[in-house]
């Protein structure tokens, strides 16, 4: 990834993915997510001559996106306001209004979670590879499937109470 | 089933389009790269001319004039080349470890901050202001009373604003470090 065109092509494949697990770490604060999601792609270009392609760059650049998340000593200036009900109004916008309670309650049961499960979850909610998963965080491949497993319970659980 | 409910949620929310582009990124990162190169050369020309400064003035004209204007100077540019170091370490750590290995370094990182925090900073702090102490009788042999009374409380006054901005700072990352023990 030496050139401009190739980081573009990193940067356009993975920005979404990162910055959606830095929604997930805060909440869905999107200013801080945002910034997250710059800082990890500035380091990429940064130290892009330190990767050796040991691992893939997939699994390079979600570790460096959840070490920034994990690394900030800033916090979530948004706090997620549950709303119980949900006033009547038109179908699609109730619809629309459901989908937001239900993303909202998730970032509130998320935020919960302790900062490796955090980690675990977002990127299995992003859909990457449970090895891929494994190899970012420095877990078994074993240990990321029962534990991912327990989370999910966790996560539903608590999403289910508040309903 | 249940578990495809909650890739449902999270797949519901607005796609995370990046707000920026990849050519924005690599200018901010090559801004950074120069004011970095630039802080890091005004440091060691600082760092130089306190040095020349010092040996000239040891041989001939030392005096606490001199003396507090070193001691102020060495002990902000010590602590400056610290934080420095502190920054570098963490970052180079961040990029090459995989999480839990990071999160492991980050314990160890903020214990010695610590040290840092608590015996460095309040040394280099109270040097500074011992250096600071030493050159008010010459600002009063120099310049009139209005103007060394503003030396004097805008001196507290700053003084004042960056113990509270270092107590803060250690406050944050005893938070921290105590989240990421638990």
């Amino acid at each position: 990834m030496d050139t401009e065109r190739e980081f573009t092509e990193v940067y356009n494949t993975y920005a979404s993915k990162v910055y959606r697990l830095c929604l997930g770490y805060v909440s869905g604060d999107e200013d801080l997510a945002n910034e997250w999601q710059q800082q990890t792609f500035i380091k990429v270009w940064k130290h892009r001559k330190s990767f050796k392609g040991k691992s893939a760059i997939s699994t390079w650049i979600y570790r460096i996106a959840v070490n920034t998340c994990l690394g900030d000593l800033r916090k979530s200036k948004k706090h997620v306001v549950i709303n119980e009900t949900i006033p009547a109004s038109d179908a699609t916008d109730n619809e629309n209004e459901r989908q937001g309670e239900e993303i909202e309650k998730m970032y509130h049961c998320i935020g919960q979670l302790s900062k490796n499960n955090k980690a675990l979850i977002l990127l299995e909610l992003e859909d990457i590879p449970q090895a891929t998963i494994a190899e970012t965080l420095g877990l078994a491949h074993g240990a990321v499937r029962t534990r991912l497993s327990r989370i999910r319970k966790t996560l539903l659980k608590c999403i289910t109470n508040e309903k | 089933m249940k578990n495809d409910q909650l890739t449902q949620i999270w797949d519901s929310q607005k796609k995370g389009s990046p707000l920026t582009n990849s050519g924005r990124i690599i200018k901010k990162a090559n801004n950074l790269r120069k004011r970095q190169f630039i802080g890091v050369a005004v440091m060691s020309t600082t760092v130089l001319v306190l040095l020349a400064y010092a040996a000239y003035y040891t041989s001939n004209h030392w005096n606490d004039f001199t003396l507090g204007l070193v001691l102020m100077i060495s002990s902000l540019t010590f602590r400056v080349i610290l934080e420095f170091v502190s920054l570098y370490r963490k970052e180079s750590q961040l990029i090459s470890l995989d999480s839990t290995a990071f999160k492991d370094y980050l314990k160890r990182h903020y214990k010695r901050r610590l040290n840092i925090n608590y015996f460095i900073t309040p040394l280099c702090f109270a040097i500074y202001v011992y250096g600071f102490l030493k050159l008010l009788p010459y600002f009063k042999q120099a310049f009139s009373t209005g103007f060394y009374n503003y030396i004097l409380i805008s001196g507290f006054i700053s003084l004042l604003v960056i113990a509270v901005i270092i107590v803060n700072g250690i406050i944050k990352e005893n938070k921290f470090l105590k989240e990421l023990k638990n």
